[in-house]
């Protein structure tokens, strides 16, 4: 024996370790004892002579065993050893072989006829509970469990072998049951650590990255099913496989602790085939878990990525590790970062397109300044200062156009400035299922939220007329800048037609179409960020029937798309119509139809092929030149089919 | 006929205890636990328990507390049955409010002449 062996055979038990040897020695002992007495009652009458004669012999026996176990571990008596340990299972091997020599006999074939199912059961548990009174093995465990959960936790925490072949856990009160796993599983080449209570045993699953653990049931103070409870309740550690160790017999302990999540058991006595079964399944299933959660992670690391790319804080390539997998995930973050990183791209150009634009309004404010030219007041207009609907107090005249003015005012009831346009009443259907028609219209436009649209707040009427507010933007009109400008860059033309593209997208997205796109509708802030206003309004200015109607000229005819100027079926491909002719003017300072009156013109809307842009100005690319005559044609068909397919051609224009 | 209440977790000596008192004319329900022991004991109508201390949910400690504490079980008799045989742990028993104490195993004639002893109210 090694000078190691030595110190543990002498080492003396404590009295709760005594205790505990005691308790699982004489559960087995009662075990036999019950079931031979409870088969001795039957075996009543002279046919039954010799199977209570072996049963008498197999309760001498027993009682022989319990001697044993009382006199080497009595309560309170001398210092018990692990040598003595040891002893006492040495002589209980005699009383087992005569209990297995009985059992044996009492199951021997030509007993065979008179023997009856529930007989031979009972013969069976009472074979078990004599393989355990000396299955408990002899060992040299014991070092005080928690100091041993804690020595073997930090040993396994700098030394996990990168190749081992997991890490198991073993949670058992009972340190020889300890000693004894651990062993055999050390053999095998895993890692071992272990706790002697369930609190401890929660402490090293929430600390280090357990494959397995091996949790014996019952424990004094926290049991085996309450710590299997807790594990499997925490996020954290509810995928680590757990094997329950109980008694064989304990079926119906065994049954709840899979019902809560426990993967398995593991009887007691250990067989080591079977350990070695369970606990490889185990170890192979956790593996696979965890394979399947990191796929999980790194799927969940694709959808924050585009997350990422919608806020505008895609950083390209922090999908790298994902696009190294071989697999469809792999080709999915390969294929998503190169997007992604278009997307980046063509946001910058947007952006360079957006501030070539602030440039370019800069400059027209400058030589705005110089000639002193300002917006002049329409007769009849709310005077600064005055309280309209008893709401807004007007700060200024902001605008005039066909349909009423425009003023800047202060929302007294929010507190905060709002654009007011005033619908004069001459300039409104009175057919009241159109005006139905435009405040649903309306309400479907205060819906509607995006950067690049003026926020539609509130349709009300006063003294008999109606006024729309929105949200009040500091800025300039594109018809300004065009006019101040003569015409713009094509940097500063895409820059606009890529947020009007994108505003009208989300419109026709929630079911509204502007019906009047043109520049004095299309506001730039002083950050280049184009914001459309108006959406819905010009519902009100359609009317039921034809052309030669009077009041249809209302409005801009000049851009128009044909089937809107015929009356015919209106759609959002209309509204594209009107973007090539804003493109138009953007590029060429000029409109694509000229007419010396609203007829001629609408005669050449309908008829005539414009010249393109590129003709007119050699300096227009030839595949934006392209894409603004696709956008006028006659037929709706002929055009992009949607916002979104115009704001995907134009970003490939760049 | 006296009814028992066998509060056991270990399937063994809930098949073994169970069929020999049927045997000698009890009727016995049986609990799985200690939580399950205290309900039964509540609602049935049981001449006497025995109860395991060693057993999972609650133990069979907490369980005879809880029963002396409930109105309708407090004068029930109840036997502790521990595999531990340890010095003092009958008279832990009886602090928590059994009223006798067996270890196992069981010795049948001796288990028997105690309950019969509580259930006729010697």
């Amino acid at each position: 024996m090694t000078e190691v062996g030595e110190r543990m055979s002498t080492r003396t038990l404590s009295e709760d370790e005594v205790a505990t040897l005691r308790h699982d020695m004489r559960t087995p002992v009662n075990h036999i004892v019950g079931y031979c007495e409870l088969l001795l009652e039957d075996a009543e009458g002279p046919m039954h002579a010799a199977r209570r004669e072996r049963l008498e012999e197999s309760l001498r026996a027993v009682r022989d065993a319990l001697e044993m176990i009382n006199a080497s571990l009595s309560p309170g008596g001398h210092d018990v050893t692990q040598r003595d340990v040891d002893a006492l299972y040495d002589r209980l091997r005699g009383p087992h072989a005569r209990i297995m020599e009985s059992m044996a006999a009492l199951l021997a074939p030509q007993d065979r006829a008179t023997i009856d199912a529930e007989f031979s059961a009972d013969v069976r548990k009472i074979r078990n509970a004599t393989e355990q009174l000396v299955a408990t093995k002899r060992t040299s465990v014991p070092v005080e469990p928690a100091a041993m959960s804690t020595r073997d936790t930090a040993r396994v925490a700098v030394s996990v072998p990168a190749d081992g072949r997991g890490t198991i856990l073993i949670v058992d009160d009972e340190p020889n049951n300890r000693a004894v796993l651990e062993r055999h599983l050390e053999r095998q080449g895993y890692t071992v650590v272990s706790a002697g209570d369930g609190a401890t045993a929660l402490e090293i699953v929430q600390r280090m990255s357990c494959d397995v653990v091996l949790l014996d049931v019952r424990m004094p103070g926290m049991d085996g099913r309450e710590v299997l409870r807790r594990i499997k309740q925490d996020q954290a550690t509810r995928d680590i496989p757990v094997v329950m160790i109980s008694a064989a017999d304990d079926l119906s302990t065994i049954a709840a602790c899979i019902e809560a999540g426990a993967e398995d058991f593991l009887p007691k006595p250990f067989d080591q085939v079977i350990l070695r079964a369970r606990v490889g399944a185990c170890i192979e299933k956790k593996r696979l878990r965890n394979l399947e959660v990191d796929y999980l992670r790194q799927v969940e690391r694709v959808a924050e990525a585009a997350t990422a790319v919608e806020r505008g804080i895609y950083a390209a390539g922090s999908l790298a590790k994902v696009a190294e997998r071989g697999d469809a995930l792999g080709r999915l973050a390969r294929v998503f970062d190169s997007m992604a990183v278009g997307v980046k791209a063509r946001e910058q150009r947007l952006q360079d397109h957006v501030t070539n634009l602030r440039r370019e309004m800069d400059e027209a404010k400058q030589s705005a300044a110089a000639t002193g030219a300002t917006q002049e007041p329409d007769d009849g207009a709310l005077i600064p200062g005055e309280l309209f609907a008893n709401r807004y107090q007007i700060t200024r005249v902001v605008g005039r156009g066909g349909m009423g003015m425009v003023y800047k005012a202060r929302d007294r009831e929010l507190a905060e400035d709002v654009a007011i346009k005033t619908l004069r009443s001459n300039a409104m259907s009175d057919d009241p299922t159109v005006v139905e028609r435009f405040k649903t219209e309306i309400r479907l436009a205060r819906r509607i939220s995006h950067r690049n649209v003026v926020r539609t707040h509130d349709l009300g009427e006063h003294d008999g007329a109606y006024y729309v507010t929105m949200e009040y933007v500091e800025g300039i009109t594109v018809r300004e800048l065009i006019d101040m400008r003569g015409h713009l860059s094509v940097p500063s033309t895409l820059g606009i037609a890529q947020q009007l593209a994108a505003s009208l997208e989300v419109a026709h997205g929630q079911g509204v179409i502007h019906r009047d796109i043109k520049p004095q509708n299309m506001l730039l802030d002083p950050d280049g960020v184009l914001k459309v206003m108006d959406f819905g309004i010009a519902r009100l200015t359609e009317h039921t029937s034809t052309l030669t109607q009077a009041g249809m000229v209302i409005g801009t005819p000049a851009y128009m798309a044909p089937e809107q100027l015929l009356a015919e079926e209106v759609d959002a491909r209309s509204d594209l119509y009107a973007v090539g002719v804003v493109l138009y003017e953007c590029l060429t300072g000029a409109l694509p139809f000229e007419g010396a009156s609203p007829i001629a013109l609408i005669a050449k809307v309908l008829h005539t092929v414009p010249v393109a842009p590129a003709e007119r100005d050699g300096s227009v690319p030839l595949p934006l030149s392209g894409l603004v005559m696709r956008l006028l044609d006659k037929e709706p068909g002929g055009r992009p089919g949607s916002a979104g397919e115009l704001r995907e051609l134009l970003a490939e224009l760049g | 006929m006296s009814r028992v209440l066998l509060v056991e977790d270990n399937e063994m000596n809930r098949d073994m205890l169970s069929r020999r008192l049927r045997k000698k004319g009890f009727e016995v329900d049986m609990a799985l636990d200690g939580a399950q022991g205290v309900e039964m004991a509540r609602s049935g109508a049981y001449d006497i328990v025995l109860m395991d201390m060693s057993l999972p949910v609650i133990d069979g400690w907490e369980a005879t507390r809880q029963l002396r504490a409930a109105p309708e079980t407090q004068t029930i008799p109840i036997i502790a049955l521990t595999a531990h045989a340890m010095s003092g742990d009958r008279d832990r028993a009886m602090d928590a409010g059994c009223s006798d104490y067996d270890t196992k195993p069981v010795e049948i004639d001796r288990l028997l002449l105690k309950m019969n002893t509580l259930l006729s109210g010697a």
